[in-house]
């Protein structure tokens, strides 16, 4: 008899332990738990959950969330539910995660390089129709910040939290030495040298400084010239043109002397900010997101200007936009969070207003609190100006892969001083593999 | 009688099972995922978009030079860390063997880094290496030492990890090797004594060969542990400068957004290359080990 309890027993567990490991497998997006309303089996009554998943943290993190409560205040049967999911790759990763598990949320913030890898795999909802539902048109939104957001005609994408590389100027430092801010590559060069200052071996002020990351060597590729993929994709743009070669050269020639300082890789953009608030450094290569935390913390005359130009002025975008995913099972009601977040003046004007991003509407750019702004802070205004000369080469399905060969590339030249053709070269080659895949 | 028989012999089975079922599922089937997801071009987000391509992943790598690099950093971090770690807590395990209030305290502080978070003691030692503003360079100068770079040079990115990891490991191996010790039998010490062996012969002939069991021990799990490094790596360097600190884990982790294959293949190589040492150790070094 004993042994039968004992059999019984181990069936049990056996069969407790396989159910709960099969029990996550199935979420569904739709009946999100909370919402007070949705315990209610009445389905006139409750309140449509939209998931948000964001990756803004800190202050804008801030302004995100009474975006979000505004949104829930103003609409009776919606309620968006916004969360903080980490740095735009590790948003990146979840939602990889997420959306193969089923579990993915109904609109996301999306950094807008990984727009493509996204849309190639056919998750993310073509927002085409709903724009022509409510009367938008793509032609209202700020052509510069557009650049990522169709793939194969698709509108997969609307611009969100954008920003752009700008040059950053301590204008006291530049007053004393009676220098002009830079425009060209040339002028960069003798003004950044002009700022060193050098006490035996130790640099105590450096020129100019930019943070590690693939933005400003794509900003400087295409300045000389060159386009980051070549025109069908097959290769780069900037390896027979001599403009990666050029700018590489370029970088580590001021490098040399001390009129640029290249940070570490890790935290790069919090030593460099920091550098320049310290007055230890005279210019910087930084976005435009900086721009509100760097005035409100320098005790001296801090302007912004365009990024210098080489050939042509030219700068890359960044930031993120706004998607809604496919597996959406509440798209109407994503989607008018998406709208309101887009379009009406107490959205997405005050987020912008508040955080300092790029406005990304012709309406949000023509009001009066946007004017009056600019007026007050004419940093700004040049940040949007500077759109002008927007443009992205960097667009393919493949670049994150991509990008991963392009940082390897920039370490050996800036911090191993590898040469500069022969890297340019190996790149070229992974590039290609990568492409022909 | 006849089914009482079947039982008996079913038994062993039907009482192991569930773990065994726990095995299969945490163990047995992610292995086995991997090895599957190897044989892809794996599209995480559309399961239809993902292609077969067999070994292409695998003669992928064995071609990449950075894969090497990868593999050629993993092998001088294990071989730095198991020499150094072994060494030095041996040496200090001698020194703290006698049973005094002092070496308990020592014994406690050499043991605290153990308990201490690796995040927190990765970026601790962050600050401490920074060149312009950190601790350390600070003291080289004053004490007239040329300044490092530390881990912002490719040359010394990788010894500055290795410092930090044996820094971090050495009070749990002391530990342990202290326990070895304090279980040998002091009669052994007493009849060598009498013989009137030197030290140094003593420690060669009979504290060494007490203790190779637990030594065998600790270079097993510091060889597979530090060829998983991945924390300090991740927190301190991000695998640069140059791909001079990129272990292969932290390689494997490089890909997982854009290549979940590619990835998956580089974690079979690296089971592969585990599992392979684990069994060289074994078949060489079991019989030099000394079992009571």
């Amino acid at each position: 008899m004993k042994s039968k309890w004992y059999s019984l027993l181990s069936v049990i567990l056996l069969f407790s332990l396989l159910a709960a490991c099969s029990g996550g497998g199935s979420g569904e997006t739709g009946e999100a738990p909370g919402g007070g309303g949705t315990e209610a089996p009445s389905g006139d009554k409750g309140k449509t959950t939209v998931q948000f998943w964001h990756s803004l943290g800190g202050k804008n993190g801030e302004y995100m969330d009474a975006l979000i409560q505004r949104f829930n205040a103003s609409h009776e049967d919606i309620e968006v539910v916004g969360t903080f999911q980490g740095s735009y790759d590790e948003t990146v990763t979840k939602l990889q995660q997420a959306i193969a598990s089923g579990t993915g949320p109904d609109v996301s913030m999306l950094e807008r390089a990984y727009v493509q890898m996204f849309a190639d795999s056919e998750v993310l909802e073509d927002l085409t129709p709903y724009l022509e539902g409510s009367g938008i048109s793509v032609d209202d939104f700020t052509p510069g910040l557009m650049g990522h957001s169709t793939f194969n005609d698709q509108l997969v994408s609307l611009p969100l939290n954008r920003s752009t590389p700008i040059l950053h100027v301590n204008k006291t430092l530049l007053d004393e030495l009676g220098l002009q801010i830079p425009t060209t590559w040339e002028e960069m060069k003798e003004v950044a040298n002009a700022l060193v200052v050098k006490e035996g071996s130790e640099y105590k002020r450096y020129g100019v400084t930019m943070p590690y990351d693939t933005w400003y060597p794509i900003a400087m590729i295409s300045q000389a010239g060159g386009t980051f993929f070549n025109d069908d994709h097959s290769s780069i743009g900037f390896g027979d043109n001599g403009a990666g070669t050029k700018m590489f050269a370029y970088l580590k020639d001021l490098q040399s002397t001390g009129a640029l300082y290249y940070p570490p890789a890790q935290d790069s953009g919090n030593i460099v900010n920091s550098m320049f608030v310290e007055g230890k450094v005279g210019m910087m290569y930084q976005s435009t997101g900086s721009i509100g935390g760097l005035s409100s913390t320098v005790d001296f005359d801090y302007v912004t200007a365009f990024l210098p130009k080489d050939e042509v002025y030219a700068n890359p975008t960044g930031g993120a936009n706004v998607t809604m995913l496919s597996s959406s099972k509440n798209k109407e009601a994503a989607w008018e969070f998406i709208r309101w977040m887009e379009m009406e003046e107490e959205g997405g004007l005050e987020f912008i207003l508040q955080s300092g991003y790029l406005p990304f509407t012709k309406k949000m750019v023509e009001s009066e609190k946007m004017q009056a702004l600019w007026a007050k802070e004419p940093n700004r205004k040049v940040a949007y100006d500077q759109l002008e000369f927007a443009v992205d080469t960097n667009k393919d399905v493949a670049w994150p892969e991509i990008m991963h060969e392009f940082f390897s590339a920039i370490e050996a030249i800036m911090y191993d001083s590898k040469d500069i053709p022969a890297t340019l070269d190996t790149f070229k080659k992974e590039t290609e593999r990568i492409l022909a895949q | 009688m006849d089914k009482k028989r079947i039982w008996e012999g079913l038994r062993p089975y039907v009482l192991i099972a569930p773990a065994m079922a726990g095995i299969m599922l945490f163990v047995m089937y992610p292995v086995g995922y991997l090895i599957y997801l190897s044989l892809f071009k794996y599209n995480l987000m559309n399961k239809d978009k993902s292609k077969f391509v067999g070994w292409d992943n695998f003669t992928q790598i064995l071609g990449r030079g950075d894969f090497y690099r990868a593999l050629w950093n993993t092998t001088i971090y294990t071989a730095g860390v198991v020499v150094l770690t072994m060494l030095l807590s041996l040496l200090i395990a001698v020194w703290l063997n006698k049973k005094s209030r002092f070496n308990s305290v020592v014994q406690a502080g050499i043991f605290t880094p153990h308990v201490v978070s690796i995040v927190s003691i990765s970026l601790v030692w962050l600050w401490l290496m920074e060149p312009n503003q950190g601790l350390l360079n600070y003291v080289f100068k004053l004490v007239g030492l040329p300044s490092s770079a530390w881990l912002q040079s490719s040359k010394t990115a990788l010894i500055s990890i290795i410092i930090v990891s044996v820094w971090q490991a050495i009070g749990y191996y002391t530990l342990i090797i202290v326990a070895a010790l304090q279980s040998i039998s002091p009669s052994i010490y007493e009849a060598a004594a009498l013989d009137n062996a030197s030290k140094f012969k003593v420690f060669y002939k009979i504290t060494l060969p007490m203790i190779s069991p637990q030594l065998f021990f600790i270079l097993i799990i510091m060889t597979i542990g530090s060829f998983k490094v991945f924390d300090t790596v991740q927190v301190m360097t991000g695998g640069g400068p140059n791909n001079a600190t990129t272990t292969l884990v932290y390689y494997i982790y490089g890909f997982r957004t854009t290549n979940i294959g590619y990835s998956a293949a580089t974690g079979v190589v690296l089971m592969a290359i585990i599992g392979l040492l684990t069994f060289i150790y074994f078949r060489l070094l079991s019989k030099k080990v000394h079992y009571q």
